[in-house]
């Protein structure tokens, strides 16, 4: 293989792992605060793209043409109108069900999931059929020996390892993150101390689902098409990588979202007879994780009072 | 009457109003062809019901268990010239074996982890699927029509004046497992074996203080739910004569285990109820073509918040009669 | 009288957290005997490493002539050991008679041959499973003999200890492990449960029993003989009176110096 081909792999694996970690985050502080998993996650994804697509639809048509403020505009608006959509979620069908067994959750969550995407397809303007997505960055390409490096991407990657940076950030050294990390910690102790425990889940469902908006504008934006089953797939491996890593474990979703995009770019890599078996080989190596490490990577070490 | 005796009743009555059912729309492929299904997706899901509703075990791989044992149908009706009845039980057991593949991560992993195992597993066999073409890639497989000695299915049924679809033939061989695979499932759940089970999904530390292997208790759980979902998925193959990816998504897992929940977890009796609901409802909504997954997974999200213990919740076992 | 129980430096250690230290402990065959201790003192540290449910880091234990260290909970319960947890541990959903024939495991047949096909076999075992667990409750507690098909979660805390006990009972162990019967009731309600399981043990022969309790004088009124553990260690020894006159005992509980 020659050294622009690794390059490219290593730029395409590191993409997909960012829109990965992105998503597992979400899924990581969902369980944090109120030990569930949303599995509509990944179809509140594909409505922050198509929320976003709409945006620039809508600004195009009202004559904007700045390309910053089309950018700027097209990922507030998505990242904004996701989070509400994802505290909504949270208000009427995750909270009304605390207490409920985890199965019925997931399986409420999974219909709700179900619900949006067919919203989608039915109620976007011609979104049952794959839709383009405009390129907002600059596709201006560097040849470095062989190997083009395309300015949109190299932001998008930039845009992301910032994002990660400030969620991180922003849940270990500001008071919100604070209140989230003692409500996931421990519920009871948290309201006690004055912790508003519902808004803490409202916030906290509000900012993973602004992140898988702007992983599903960075997965429009890299591969110029959207459409309405997008979250599918990108939902279940955001999922898997938070496992992976360790649920309720910020570090351990990110881990777990470029582990996963390692392994699909590994798989496809060293399988060159069979490319086609790199998602085999990923949700393989996935299961053998699990035999391994039952908890995941970084999983607390699950211990009961008997 | 004992309640043992009532239950027997019950079933009798539910045979005998499957089979008028089907005798009345005898020739109705359509209508035949629905009824057939429901009975399979029972089977299918009264292994999952061994899984998830006594032993505790999820499985979000059901419909990956059901097409391995259409594949393996495929290939030994395509390939061999082994007897379809004894195809049928080879479905039922490479499901089985496919399920030991996963026995060790599925015995160390509890709640969102071991929905993961089964996911993954879900996904990678329909990549595999997809990418393999010694298994048709994503255009599938035929089956020949099933025979079983000189009962051919796939003839139309003609006895002196008696007429009817060879649909018929399939909701028959159905009926039969269905009932068989019901009664099964419900000796397990009405035993030494079904407490057992139950122990193991409440509570493993005390049911570890008891005696009882969890380990074995797992596995014999997990691995006669698979073979449920293989023979199941084998009958479905050769009823449909085709089998592709497509059948197999970790989408149709959901709609197994949408159906489990809402029929209520761990009562056999509710089944056949919620895979009428599931199967034939959205047929039934063909009208509003358009709008049908999105009613029927708004009308799932209402079933679970009003009636979280499913439409017909499990009720108290009472070992012994009374 | 021989030793049922001997242990000899049991030791577990979570970390650098050593919750057992050492323990040297004899059971007599036919007695019952107090295990105190304040919270975290390493109680029912030393029941989990002894049925199993932790590994010992160290030390040993015999049960008759029975190496029992680090046996998995099943082979434990096989040798003869039965327990009840501190946390009421029976399955809500279950019937009183299904949580009693967890209990009663090892008398049972599981086969899948037995349990699906042999069905009047089974249903004979399951007709002597109901006298067994009538006769058991008819001795502890009358009443509850008739409630055997009522599910768990309906009955009050106080019965529920009571099927709690009487799932330990069930399987006729030589050993009966209590992990604090009394948590969680009024005083009468754990008089009225002790009441009982006085009297269930002298009706099924002498039972060998070691308690953990909290209640002084529940400790006073059954126990032939007490252990005092004090961060994993055993601190005194002897009849209750004489431990409770023990200065590191009074040291340790009530932080007198």
């Amino acid at each position: 293989m020659t050294l622009a081909l690794f390059a490219q792999y290593v730029m395409n694996g590191a993409m997909l792992g960012m829109m990965y970690a992105l998503v597992a985050v979400g899924f990581t502080l969902f369980f944090g605060v109120l030990d569930v998993i949303q599995f509509s996650h990944g179809d509140v994804l594909a409505a922050g793209a198509f929320l976003a697509l709409g945006t620039w639809v809508a600004l195009t048509k009202l004559g904007v043409v700045s390309p910053v403020l089309l950018l700027a505009a097209v990922v507030v608006v998505s990242a904004l109108g996701t989070a509400l959509l994802g505290a909504v979620f949270a208000r009427t069908l995750v909270l009304p069900l605390k207490g409920a067994p985890q199965l019925n959750v997931l399986l409420v969550t999974l219909m709700m999931g179900t619900v949006l995407r067919e919203a989608i397809r039915l109620f976007y303007p011609g979104g049952s059929q794959p839709q383009l997505f405009p390129a907002l960055l600059p596709t201006t390409a560097y040849g470095v020996g062989g190997f083009h490096l395309r300015l949109d991407n190299a932001i998008l990657l930039m845009a992301g390892a910032l994002l990660i940076a400030a969620t991180h950030f922003f849940i270990t050294r500001t008071r919100i993150g604070l209140a989230i990390r003692a409500v996931a910690q421990d519920e009871e102790t948290a309201r006690t101390m004055g912790i508003d425990f519902r808004r803490i889940v409202l916030v906290t469902f509000g900012i993973g689902s602004a992140l898988a908006a702007v992983a599903g504008v960075m997965d429009g934006l890299y591969y110029n098409e959207i459409f309405f089953g997008m979250g599918l797939l990108l939902g279940v491996i955001g999922f898997a990588a938070a496992i992976i890593g360790g649920l309720g474990n910020l570090y351990g979703a990110i881990l777990g979202g470029f582990l996963f995009a390692a392994l699909q770019t590994i798989g496809a890599v060293a399988l060159p007879f069979a490319s086609a078996y790199k998602d085999v080989f990923a949700f393989a190596v996935v299961i053998a994780i699990m035999a391994a490490r039952p908890t995941g990577l970084i999983g607390e070490r699950a211990s009961e009072r008997v | 009457m004992t309640r043992e005796g009532r239950e027997r009743l019950a079933q009798a009555l539910a045979i005998v109003f499957v089979a008028g059912l089907s005798l009345a729309l005898r020739e109705d492929d359509f209508a035949l062809f629905l009824v057939a299904r429901v009975l399979i997706v029972v089977i299918a899901c009264l292994g999952l019901n061994v899984q998830f509703g006594y032993a505790g075990v999820v499985n979000f791989a059901g419909a990956t268990f059901f097409g391995v044992g259409g594949y393996m149908a495929a290939v030994l009706s395509r390939g061999t010239g082994v007897p379809h009845l004894f195809i049928l039980v080879a479905g039922g057991i490479a499901a089985a074996l496919a399920g030991c593949v996963l026995i060790l991560p599925v015995l160390r992993t509890r709640g969102h982890y071991a929905a993961l195992v089964t996911i993954a597993f879900a996904l990678l066999f329909r990549t595999f699927l997809e990418v393999n073409d010694s298994l048709g890639g994503p255009q599938g497989l035929k089956l020949p029509e099933l025979r079983i000695g000189p009962w051919r299915f796939n003839e139309p049924i003609a006895l002196g004046r008696f007429e009817a679809s060879f649909l018929l033939n399939y909701v028959i061989l159905a009926l039969f497992l269905a009932a068989l695979a019901f009664a099964l499932v419900v000796r397990v759940d009405r035993s030494w074996i079904g407490v057992q089970l139950d122990a193991v999904r409440l509570d493993e530390t005390s049911a570890a203080a008891f005696g009882i292997p969890i380990a074995r208790a797992k596995i014999t759980a997990f691995t006669l739910g698979n073979f449920l979902a293989g023979v199941a998925g084998a009958l479905s193959a050769h009823m449909v004569g085709f089998i592709a990816p497509n059948n197999y998504s970790f989408g149709e897992s959901l709609i197994l285990v949408s159906i489990l929940l809402l029929g209520g977890i761990g009562n056999p009796w509710g089944l056949p109820l919620a895979a009428a609901i599931v199967i034939v409802l959205p047929e039934q909504l063909q009208v509003i073509q358009e709008y049908r997954y999105l009613l029927y997974a708004g009308l799932v999200i209402l079933i679970l918040l009003f009636r979280p213990n499913g439409l017909v919740p499990r009720p108290l076992r009472r070992l012994g009669g009374a | 009288m021989g030793a049922l129980l001997r242990c000899n430096g049991l030791t577990r250690k979570f970390g650098g957290v050593v919750a057992l230290d050492g323990l040297d402990l004899q059971v007599e065959e036919g007695e019952i005997l107090g295990l105190i201790g304040p919270n975290g003192s390493g109680k029912t540290t030393f029941f989990n490493v002894l049925t199993g449910v932790f590994p010992a880091t160290s030390g040993e234990a015999r049960f008759g002539e029975m190496p029992i260290t680090n046996f998995s909970p099943q082979a434990v319960y096989q040798a003869g050991i039965a327990r009840t947890f501190q946390r009421s541990r029976l399955c809500l959903p279950l019937s009183l008679f299904d949580n009693l024939m967890v209990g009663n495991h090892k008398n049972l047949d599981h086969g899948l041959w037995f349990n699906v096909v042999r069905r009047r076999a089974l249903k004979r075992q399951i007709e002597e499973g109901r006298k067994a667990a009538r006769e058991l409750l008819e001795l502890f507690d009358p009443p509850l003999a008739g409630r055997l098909f009522e599910p768990a979660s309906r009955v009050p805390m106080i019965d529920r200890r009571r099927i709690e006990i009487c799932r330990a009972l069930i399987g006729k162990p030589r050993l009966l492990l209590l992990d604090e019967p009394s948590a969680g009731m009024t005083r009468d309600e754990t008089r009225r449960l002790m009441d009982d399981l006085l009297e269930a043990r002298r009706r099924l022969g002498r039972l060998t029993i070691v308690l953990i309790e909290h209640e002084m004088s529940v400790i006073e009124r059954v126990t032939d003989r007490c252990v005092v553990l004090n961060y994993g260690k055993k601190i005194a020894e002897g009849a209750y009176r004489q431990v409770a006159e023990d200065p590191l005992v009074r040291q340790a509980y009530l932080g007198l110096s």
